[in-house]
């Protein structure tokens, strides 16, 4: 829930740009700090939130919040650039400002998976609305089972989160599977080869008391699904979340829906029972 | 009140009908573009016709105002485009369907013309029971020299009755914003820009702004403000009628559809007036790849260069 | 209880509603186009005219700043705006289609996040409605559950009476304040008849019904059979009394600038075109679709209520002559 205590919802908080790492060659993280105490001490969020990231003069961007909530004094995002806004905010350099506004959207309900084992499955830059409840998850290790994460890109150059990677790679308590598209790999690759959807066949994790969190292009949506229903998973144990081109962000200016579905208000989180309930509009 | 000779439009409906059934049953063409009644009294709307039984629905009203070549253009994706396309013409749409011909957006030989003769169409079908009459025709009708098209495949109705002779109006307005100073010009059409909220009714009605991305909606650079403010309206009607100029055929539907009722072909009529005074150009009949402002001859004005 | 007002007296709330610094916005005649629009006194007020946009912008601007800012070196400065200079509004001679759109407004800028944009206007804002004796065959308030001389939407009601004047009742503790701030103006009313009020031809829709249909046909060619002819221009969205959709720009320089919000259309091509190249409505017929089932379909949905007020402007300005009520209609017979 946002936590304005100004009138105007539409007024940005400010945050400063305290570290630029650069994922890939078109995608970048950005770690931010709110300028104003209090909005540092009071900012709370759940891992599937999203915000509306300013690079003023250009205008604003939705990207989700790819931190995670348990780690505080600062929101991170990720973004590729791809229009006039975004690759505003590739200009920007540590020490610059740019505007927040949010949390907005709904998160994943983390508490129906304590006690659950989790599949997280991800494509390209389709990674960081997982990577928040990923850490999340991690942070919180002993709530949960088995924790998976498959995670492809089209190639290695493509993977997004590399030191991550490595991170989860040398834990104890994750089995990470990645792997990049056929012909995508280079020397030294030290991981599998093939298509997302794939993968997770070959990986045939448990359905049993399992919950699978899918994020990624749509046509690796649309082959994945498939797998996770052979694999035995209903369509209320796999979530994903949604975009589409927003403005407001908060339910009013009317263009993010998807049918009577509000993107930034019912989702961006949704089960695939409720993805599967929508009309072809996104 | 002047009331203008309506009568020929009964005739010229009874042979459309009858020559789209033909075409449409015999094969000729795969689609029609036309005009059908609509729900309120005296209505027209454009319609799209693919098979015969529904030639019987085709109109020719004066309520029939619209230039149907905008659905031939490439910004319309959703007509379908395949095989003989056939399209109810009157003269000022012609030309504009010329122009397109000129562009290479259309090909003469794809199309089948039925061009009717007209003695006018209303200015507004926000009331469309209204008959036509002096007062309530288009003040593009009053001036036009194009009531009988030539060079199409069917023309029902050989010629006209006798036309009421109606003075123009662009001309003679065009003429006294001449005579005003810069000053009160500007003043004039800053007046008439702030009442512009973008809805962009003039350049989606208009057959020449077939451009699959307008300038003006892209943002990288954002050339012209988006919000309905007088210095960014005011640069889009300029950007637009100078991206018209040497194009626009007059047909007037930016202006017919201005739900603010800003006088747009007067910026379009005063860039024709330029265009025929430097280049000797004027949108009509004949096919013209050569447009005025795509192509430099030696003898072109050259008094600008100082 | 019903009380009376002269024309003679309306003139001269009004004209005191203007001295006092009030605004008062009413249809008026703005260089031949009727528009509600600030009056700068009584005699200016149209009575006989549907303004050309509805009242919709008194509370929702076509454009608006909502912040500026500036730039010094690596710091940014914002600038908000302060809801306290919206101006104290008296909107008079409202129709009862545009007056009954405004509470249906409230539903979604009160959802959950609160625009103070429009409900700070809302709040200084007193509608006084007008009955309808005259309408034409675009009107269709009847078909959506509206009539020439229905209340909602209006603090203060006025019903032309035979021999001039008007019946007047109040809705709202906003109206009684009027009426009593004022009191000297308003008398007894006394049984004089009203004038006839104005008979639009359309019978009632059932809404139910269509919206129904529309739950279960989000594919039919119904869609294409529409919208080949629709355009995509915002012209039905922004004269719409209802319609609310908004685009959020920045404008100006690195240095400094504004942030606007501006009326905007889920007609245009660009409305849902996602910076990557996709467009989940790339075709008019999606869009077209989308309008219909916003109105009909999804503000029910979510709000309960209908997007549309039968005021048929949209059906008058449409360049290519999309008639709303004919496609309601149509739906409203199918099984």
């Amino acid at each position: 829930m946002c936590d304005h205590t100004n009138k105007n919802i539409y007024l940005p908080y400010l945050a400063t740009v305290a570290e630029v790492v650069d994922e890939t060659p078109d995608v970048r993280t950005l770690r931010l700090i709110f300028q104003d105490e209090q909005v540092r001490g009071s900012f709370h969020f759940r891992a599937g939130q999203f915000a509306e990231y300013s690079a003023f003069g250009a205008g604003e961007s939705t990207f989700c919040i790819a931190s995670s909530p348990t780690r505080t004094g600062y929101i991170e995002c990720c973004f590729r650039s791809v229009g006039r806004v975004t690759e505003e905010l590739r200009r920007l350099e540590v020490g610059d400002c740019m505007g927040v506004r949010g949390p907005y959207g709904n998160s994943y309900p983390i508490e129906e998976f304590y006690g659950k084992n989790l599949v997280f499955v991800a494509g390209g830059i389709a990674l960081p609305p997982l990577r928040t409840l990923i850490w999340n998850c991690l942070d919180l290790r002993d709530k949960f089972g088995e924790i998976t994460i498959v995670y492809g890109a089209r190639t290695e150059d493509d993977l997004v989160y590399k030191r991550e990677l490595m991170e989860w790679q040398e834990r104890g308590d994750v089995r990470l599977v990645k792997t990049v598209d056929p012909g995508g790999d280079g020397v030294g690759w030290d991981g599998r080869v093939g298509f997302v959807p794939t993968i997770l066949e070959e990986t045939a994790p448990s359905a049993d008391n399992t919950v699978a969190l899918v994020c990624g292009p749509p046509v690796m949506i649309k082959f994945t699904l498939p797998v996770l229903e052979k694999l035995g998973f209903s369509d209320d144990q796999v979530y994903t979340t949604l975009e589409n081109r927003m403005k407001c962000g908060l339910g009013k200016c009317g263009r993010c829906n998807v049918g009577n579905v509000y993107v930034c208000k019912d989702g961006p989180v949704f089960t695939a029972r409720q993805v599967k309930g929508m009309p072809m509009e996104f | 009140m002047k009331s203008i000779d309506t009568s020929i439009y009964t005739a010229v409906t009874e042979a459309i009908r009858g020559e789209a059934k033909r075409l449409l049953s015999e094969g000729q063409i795969s689609v029609i573009v036309g005009y059908v009644a609509g729900r309120r009294t005296g209505s027209a709307q454009p319609i799209v016709v693919t098979n015969a039984a529904d030639a019987a629905i085709l109109i020719f009203t004066p309520a029939c105002v619209n230039n149907l070549a905008v659905y031939l253009t490439k910004a319309k994706k959703e007509i379908p485009k395949s095989g003989k396309i056939g399209i109810i013409v009157k003269g000022c749409d012609l030309k504009a369907l010329v122009g397109l011909m000129g562009e290479s957006q259309l090909k003469r030989e794809d199309l089948y013309l039925i061009g009717v003769p007209c003695a006018g169409v209303l200015a507004s079908t926000m009331q469309p029971a209204a008959g036509l009459t002096a007062d309530t025709i288009a003040p593009k009708c009053r001036e036009c020299d194009a009531h009988l098209p030539t060079g199409c495949d069917f023309v029902p109705v050989a010629a006209l009755p006798p036309q009421l002779q109606l003075e123009g109006v662009y001309t003679a307005e065009i003429a006294r914003l001449e005579a005003l100073t810069s000053a009160e010009r500007w003043a004039y059409w800053k007046e008439q820009f702030a009442k512009c909220i973008k809805c962009y009714a003039c350049r989606q009605v208009c057959p020449f702004c077939f451009c699959e991305q307008c300038l003006c909606d892209r943002n990288k650079p954002q050339m012209v403000e988006t919000t309905p403010r007088p210095a960014g309206n005011t640069a889009w009607h300029i950007v637009r009628a100078m991206h018209l100029a040497g194009r626009c055929a007059g047909c007037a539907e930016c202006e017919r559809v201005c739900p603010m009722d800003i006088p747009l072909n007067l910026l379009n009529r005063k860039m024709a007036k330029e265009l025929k005074e430097l280049f000797d150009y004027e949108a009509g009949f004949e096919v013209n790849e050569k447009s005025p402002l795509t192509t430099f001859t030696e003898k072109d004005d050259q008094s600008f260069i100082k | 209880m019903q009380k009376y007002i002269s024309q003679q007296n309306l003139n001269i709330l009004l004209d005191k509603l203007i001295a006092e610094g009030t605004r008062v916005v009413a249809p008026r005649m703005d260089a031949g186009t009727p528009l509600y629009e600030p009056l700068k006194n009584s005699g200016e007020m149209l009575t006989d005219q549907l303004p050309r946009r509805s009242a919709k912008e008194a509370f929702f601007p076509v454009c608006e700043e909502i912040m500026s800012y500036e730039k010094e070196r690596q710091q940014i400065t914002l600038t908000d705006v302060d809801p306290a200079r919206f101006p104290e509004t008296v909107l008079v001679g409202v129709r009862p289609c545009d007056a009954a759109a405004i509470p249906v407004l409230d539903a979604v800028f009160s959802w959950d996040y609160k625009d103070e944009f429009f409900l700070e206007r809302r709040k200084k804002t007193t509608i006084i409605g007008l009955a309808c004796t005259i309408a034409d065959d675009a009107c269709f308030c009847t078909a959506v559950g509206l009539s020439p001389s229905d209340t909602r939407g209006s603090d203060l009601f006025l019903t032309p009476l035979e021999g001039g004047g008007y019946a007047c009742e109040t809705y709202s503790d906003k109206g009684e304040t009027l009426i009593n701030n004022h009191s000297g103006l308003f008398t007894r009313q006394s049984k004089t008849k009203t004038l006839p009020l104005a008979e639009p031809q359309t019978e009632q829709i059932d809404l139910k019904k269509v919206k129904k249909w529309l739950d279960e046909h989000f594919e039919d060619p119904l869609w294409d059979g529409n919208a080949v002819r629709c355009v995509g221009c915002g012209a039905c969205a922004f004269v719409c009394p209802a319609c609310h959709c908004f685009d959020i720009v920045d404008e100006g320089t690195e240095k400094a600038g504004k942030r606007r919000k501006n009326w905007d259309a889920c007609g245009f091509w660009k409305f849902t075109h996602h910076a990557s190249g996709h467009n989940p409505r790339d075709l008019q017929p999606k869009r077209y679709r989308n309008r219909i089932m916003h109105k009909f379909k999804y503000y029910d949905d979510k709000f309960g209520q209908t997007l549309c007020t039968g005021c048929g402007r949209c059906v008058r300005i449409c360049p290519v002559g999309i008639d709303i009520a004919a496609i309601v209609e149509d739906i409203s017979r199918k099984d």
